[in-house]
């Protein structure tokens, strides 16, 4: 219990960089460890000269057993060191390791309490690339200077895209494969199944079958996948149509009879949409019409 | 809704009884003019043979079944319903006054006649969804009112039905109102049917229908269930094109004044006509994207249009008059171009006095469904043959004169007697067919309607390059079972090189030979072009000829002029010229079924050929696949290059650059559509010298299906995946087996690894993206059966059970149940076979119920001479019950069991069963071990027919009337050794 404590505390404040801080502080905690070790071991009072040479020395100590460690562990393939590593570090450096046990378990070792542990956060360096631009001349110093040159330069790359038809085939019939299989697999893991072996469940596994309580709905109606792709091809088409409508215009009369007849068609088409409309409240059908109230009258037979 | 209640009006003038059909139906009470009526409520189909006798043979059984259908056929003034005319009234009648009887009855759960769907979910039923509609085979409005359940009493109808505010109610003629009740929950629905109608013809269908009124036709209004609106857009889009033919060939205006279409679920037939409404399954209904189904589904609707002229507006005056009416519908079809071909088929044993049947055919009710089929076929056919006699012409002016007439005598409101018009019988169609074209058809119809089977020819011929005349031999076979003797002409077209000639022969008892002279010299004319029958000159490699003979092809009634089946001897290459030459898509399919016989290089060209060939009708084509494999299997030893058909695959369907790789799907030609789908599957069943599916060809099916791709086609591939698993399935041969060791992974055969994959891979994604109809759940399903039956996988029937179950999709069910009874059949599985007849006890849909008692009978576990350890007393008594009892409420099923029972047991009683004679009831093993199997049949023979004499003393007393029938009806003389056969036609795909 000496003046240990408020050793360097003046000097670290100037370049406060958390790294530092946290160097400082566990230096400290060192500086704790000699000096219940030095009253354990009977001293009253220690200089700070010699405070700081034990600490020096004890941190060496530390460094070089987690250096070796480090080293046996890597050794042997392993990137956790274990026990056993430690222990040959131990009687390598001389140690006598049997001792240990009885020293840790000793009667009036002093316990200390382990160190807040604050990590600091690291506030990452921008990224710099190259040097930043300076101004070309018709652009007034006063401007804000340019960004990092990595926001604004771009980079070509010169990798051949892929084209090939046989292997864009085959790429996108394996991918489908491959995602197909997934996706039936985890149905068919996260729910009932049925096998055709009974000795194995997973090597052929079946979505078991589920009723249904209305069974022609899924039956016959499109699925949405299949009404987007009609909506496409569909679209595909129309744009095909209206190509071969427009070119025809601008070529001789040879094609004049077809043009006729696709006029003709446009019309129908014309009229019988207008006429839907049109017509729309005008269809006389009895299924159509409202239903009528009952006559409220007296004569109930 | 499960409960109807109704007031009938009828007017009838009649004796002092009454008799009207009626059942299920609980009658409270009968009033004849405001007079309370006794009436007396008898069905004797309830239950056919009352007795709990050891009776047990299906003779006594049908003879009594048919008794019991007479006695309550209403064409004969019968029914079920008597009711007596109270006395006070008796005067009334004298004086010919119209009675009026009014019957109160309700109907409690319907078994039969009228059939509910509700889809068992949260909300209200129109939400859930839930319909009914009436249905039942032939005359069948008996199960859900009372009436005269004849095609041939015409009436007219005031109809009413109080539904639920948000169903529709839809039914027969015109809608005339629709009022709510008086607490707004209800509404009825007023129908008036000015035009006089038969009771059979009367319908109705309730249930929350979306309703589209057809764009074209007004009068034309389309119902279907909830959710499916843009189908049924797209379903019923073209039908105003299919009323415009009608209306023009018929040159007769339709006779109604509305039309209905009505999509219901669960449907017990796919059509079903009824006076001026139609019931579809909703099945039928399919978006743009649907390729296969649209030709049947447009069918189907063009059926049942061409039915409201002939079988709802026309009715027929009694059952023997069916054919034409059929006939009549099957021709429009024809004529309609719907179909794309003709259906051919034959054997009719109607108007048959010495049938061998195991049913009655005097009425509609007893006749087995697949007589019932063959029946259709026929009468098609007849009527072909009258359109041949007397040309189409006149065909059309005999309907546009019935039609005529019918619709003058439907304006006579208030004449009854004139309504007659409006029947067709067989004597009145001919003779109406006499006075239209002059010619005398009754020869044509004593030979093919009164007679039944078919004409087999066997030919041959010889060419004699002395007289340059070709001797042809015709030889006649007409003792086997369902052959008839045919005397008459008979055509012969002789293709030469100098063009094509017709002669005609006279078919007599015994002139075999016949000398036709041959019009051009064998000498070949160099680059002359050959005329073909229809005018067209080719040019042909001639150098495969017969350098003495000129013939090219000879064909023996080319026209089908005469029902039918031609076995005709001709060499190779005359059959190759007729396939790639011949113009007539008939004679092309003849060529291809003769040439698989001659497995010749020069055949596997002309097929190769044809298959390229454009122009060719896809059919031919798709039938030349399967030959060409047929063809290859019998030449594996000597076949060169590739497998079959797979580089003319890869050549139309394939990319150039990369020829394993299959191009993205373009559905836009049909033709080649059809062709992609079959060469796979025919290509399947090529094997190697192992007799094992080559390696390449399964690779290459397997690649077809890992590079297809839909996502830039107009049309969906649901069909095309199905047939590449059906590939897959072809390809699978027996696996072997090592001293019966047990299936299982670990000696599964990788090629049969590889499909599995595919299999679970395809039937998993089923369950996340269905396809329409499930087509590839069905084909996997299939496919699976026959690997189990190969012997890769276990066999078991778990599987298929858990897809037969009620609540899936109906083709799923058919395609599970077909193979359950296909295990039950090979495991010879006593559970499975209870399993299955449970199934037809119960379950809710009566199609399904059909269907299980057809499989079985078409795949039966075992048959009548079978020693087999399913066949027991027990079952016996259980099918006995089935269809003496339990299938009282359909007739279509009844049929069904009756034709099981015989197909397990036969006509006379079943072997397995205790001898009565003995008089000692034995069990089982006793007897097995008692009898001499040699002495079963005729022991058994003599005792059926003491029995019967025995029974016929002691008939149940409340069946006393059916004795009187039973002696009416003429008994098989020989029972017990006949078989039903149904005479084969040729069958054109």
């Amino acid at each position: 219990p000496t003046a240990t404590a408020g050793a360097g505390g003046s000097g670290s404040k100037q370049d406060s960089t958390p790294e530092d801080n946290y160097y400082l502080a566990w230096r400290r905690r060192l500086q704790v460890v000699v000096s219940s070790l030095l009253t354990e071991a009977g001293f009253e009072s220690a200089q700070k000269a010699s405070v700081e040479t034990l600490t020096e020395m004890l941190q060496s100590y530390l460094l070089e057993i987690g250096r070796s460690a480090k080293s046996y562990c890597e050794h042997t393939a392993r990137t956790q060191p274990t026990l056993s590593d430690i222990v040959v570090t131990l009687v390598e450096m001389g140690f006598n390791v049997e001792t240990l046990p009885a020293y840790a378990m000793r009667s009036q070792r002093m316990v200390i309490t382990a160190p807040p542990v604050t990590s600091g956060p690291v506030t990452p360096k921008a990224l710099t690339a190259r040097q930043k631009k300076s101004h070309p001349p018709h652009v007034p110093s006063h401007f804000p200077e340019f960004p990092d040159p990595h926001t604004y330069i771009k980079t070509p790359m010169y990798h051949e895209p892929l084209s090939d038809y046989q292997v864009l085939r085959e790429k996108a019939a394996s991918q489908r494969r491959d995602v197909e299989r997934a996706l039936t697999r985890f149905m068919a893991k996260t729910g009932k199944t049925q096998s055709l072996f009974k000795d194995d469940v997973s090597t052929f596994p079946l979505i078991a079958a589920r009723p249904f309580t209305i069974p022609y709905l899924t039956a016959l109606l499109p699925s949405e996948l299949e009404m987007q792709q009609m909506e496409e091809t569909d679209s595909l088409e129309q744009d095909e149509q209206t190509d071969t409508e427009i070119l025809p215009l601008h070529i001789n009369m040879d094609e004049s009879s077809a043009e006729k007849e696709n006029a003709s068609v446009l019309q129908q088409n014309a009229s019988l949409s207008g006429s839907q409309t049109g017509e729309e409240n005008l269809i006389d059908n009895p299924y159509l019409r409202p239903v009528k109230k009952p006559k409220i009258c007296g004569e109930v037979n | 809704m499960n409960r109807k209640k109704g007031d009938k009006g009828f007017e009838i003038a009649n004796l002092n009884r009454i008799k009207l059909n009626s059942k299920q139906c609980r009658i409270y009470r009968v009033r004849v003019n405001d007079l309370e009526a006794a009436f007396i409520y008898n069905d004797p189909t309830l239950e056919v043979c009352h007795h709990e006798s050891k009776q047990r043979n299906l003779n006594y059984f049908s003879n009594a079944y048919a008794a019991a259908v007479s006695a309550v056929d209403p064409d004969a003034g019968n029914g079920e319903l008597c009711i007596k005319v109270p006395s006070e009234l008796w005067k009334h009648v004298d004086e010919l006054k119209v009675l009026k009887v009014h019957i109160n009855f309700s109907l409690d759960q319907p078994k039969g006649g009228l059939h509910f769907v509700v889809p068992n979910v949260e909300g209200s039923m129109a939400e859930r969804g839930a319909h009914v509609f009436s249905c039942g085979y032939q005359n069948s409005t008996r199960f859900w009112f009372p009436c005269v359940d004849s095609y041939s009493e015409l009436c007219t109808w005031k109809l009413e039905y109080t539904v639920d505010a948000a169903m529709v109610a839809v039914s027969n003629g015109d809608l005339v109102e629709t009022i709510y009740t008086h607490d707004m929950r209800k509404k009825t629905f007023h129908y008036m049917l000015t035009i006089p109608t038969a009771a059979s013809n009367i319908s109705l269908a309730i249930g929350p229908f979306e309703i589209l009124v057809d764009p074209y036709m007004h009068e034309v209004t389309h119902f279907c269930l909830p959710q499916l609106l843009p189908l049924l857009k797209h379903t019923t889009s073209y039908l105003h094109e299919v009323f415009e033919f009608y209306e023009e060939i018929l040159t007769c205006r339709y006779p109604y004044s509305c039309f209905k279409t009505v999509f219901i679920d669960e449907a017990y037939v796919e059509v079903a006509a009824y006076a001026s409404m139609s019931i579809f399954s909703t099945n039928l209904l399919h978006s743009a994207m649907i390729i296969d189904e649209t030709p049947l589904t447009r069918r189907c609707l063009a059926q049942s249009l061409a039915q409201q002229f002939f079988g709802c507006f026309i009715s027929r005056m009694s059952w023997s008059d069916e054919w034409e009416l059929d006939q009549i519908v099957a021709y429009e079809l024809k004529t309609g171009g719907v179909l794309l071909h003709p259906i051919f088929g034959g054997g009719k044993e109607k108007d048959n006095p010495a049938s061998h049947l195991h049913f009655s055919i005097k009425h509609p009710h007893t006749l087995s469904w697949e007589y019932y089929t063959m029946f259709q076929c026929k009468a098609h056919l007849v009527m072909r043959l009258i359109e041949n006699r007397i040309s189409m012409e006149f065909m059309l002016q005999v309907f546009n004169k019935l039609l005529s007439l019918a619709s003058t005598a439907s304006s006579q409101k208030f004449q009854s007697h004139m309504w007659s018009q409006m029947l067709v019988s067989t004597s009145g169609f001919l003779k109406s067919i006499s006075n239209v074209s002059g010619k005398d058809i009754q020869p044509l119809i004593k030979q093919w309607v009164d007679q039944s089977g078919v004409v087999k020819f066997y030919g041959s011929f010889a060419f004699n390059r002395k007289r340059n005349v070709l001797e042809l031999e015709i030889k006649q076979d007409y003792t086997s079972p369902g052959t008839q003797k045919y005397v008459g002409p008979l055509k012969v077209t002789v293709q030469e090189l100098d063009g094509s000639f017709n002669h005609t022969l006279q078919i007599e008892e015994n002139s075999l030979k016949h000398d036709i002279p041959c019009h051009s010299k064998s000498r070949r004319n160099k680059k002359k072009k050959i005329p073909l029958m229809n005018g067209e000159e080719v040019d042909m490699d001639l150098s495969a000829m017969d350098a003495d003979s000129p013939l090219l092809w000879i064909r023996i009634d080319p026209d089908m002029s005469v029902l039918r089946k031609v076995e005709f001897e001709q060499s190779d290459f005359m059959w190759q010229y007729q396939l790639r030459y011949e113009r007539d898509v008939v004679a092309q399919e003849e060529s291809i079924l003769a040439l698989e016989k001659f497995p010749t290089p020069a055949s596997r060209l002309a097929l190769t050929d044809i298959l390229e060939q454009e122009q060719c009708f896809y059919r031919v084509r798709m039938l030349a696949c399967f030959c060409l494999a047929k063809i290859a299997n019998s030449m594996v030893s000597t076949w060169t290059g590739p497998p079959a058909m797979k580089s003319l695959f890869t050549r139309m369907f394939c990319c150039k650059t990369c020829p394993n790789i299959v191009k993205t799907n373009n559905f836009m030609s049909f033709q080649s559509y059809f062709l992609q789908k079959t060469m796979p599957v025919a290509m399947a069943l090529l094997r190697d010298v192992h007799n094992l599916c080559p390696k390449e060809v399964l690779t290459f099916i397997l690649d077809l299906i890992k590079y297809n791709d839909n996502r830039k086609n107009k049309f969906s591939d649901n069909y095309y995946r199905a047939e590449m698993i059906d590939a897959l399935a072809n390809s699978v041969t027996p696996a072997v087996s090592v001293n019966n060791e047990v299936r299982t992974l670990d000696n599964l055969n990788p090629d049969v690894r590889l499909i599995l994959e595919e299999i679970t891979r395809f039937l998993n994604m089923e369950k996340l993206l269905p396809s329409y109809r499930h087509t590839i759940t069905v084909s996997c399903l299939r496919a699976i059966r026959v690997l189990q039956k190969n012997g890769h996988v276990p066999s078991d029937p778990a599987l298929f059970k858990s897809y037969a179950e009620y609540g899936h999709f109906v083709d799923i069910r058919i395609a599970a149940l077909e193979a359950v009874v296909d295990y039950t059949k090979v495991d010879r599985s006593y559970e499975e076979l209870q399993w299955l007849l449970t199934m037809i006890q119960n379950d809710p849909v009566p199609y399904v119920r059909h269907k299980i008692l057809n499989m079985l009978t078409r795949n039966p576990p075992f048959t009548k001479n079978m020693d087999s350890p399913l066949c027991n007393e027990a079952l016996v008594d259980q099918l006995w019950k089935l269809m003496n009892s339990g299938t009282s409420h359909d007739w279509r099923l009844r049929c069904g069991a009756v034709d099981l029972y015989f197909t397990l047991f036969g006509l006379s009683r079943p072997s397995c069963l205790p001898l009565p004679e003995l008089g000692l009831v034995l069990n089982l093993k006793e007897k097995k071990a008692v009898l001499n199997p040699t002495i079963i049949p005729e022991a058994v023979f003599s005792n059926s027919q003491e029995e019967e004499e025995v029974d016929m003393d002691t008939v149940h007393d409340s069946q006393a009337f059916i004795y009187h029938h039973l002696n009416m009806l003429e008994r098989p003389s020989t029972p017990g050794t006949m078989s039903v056969h149904h005479a084969k036609g040729w069958c054109v795909i």
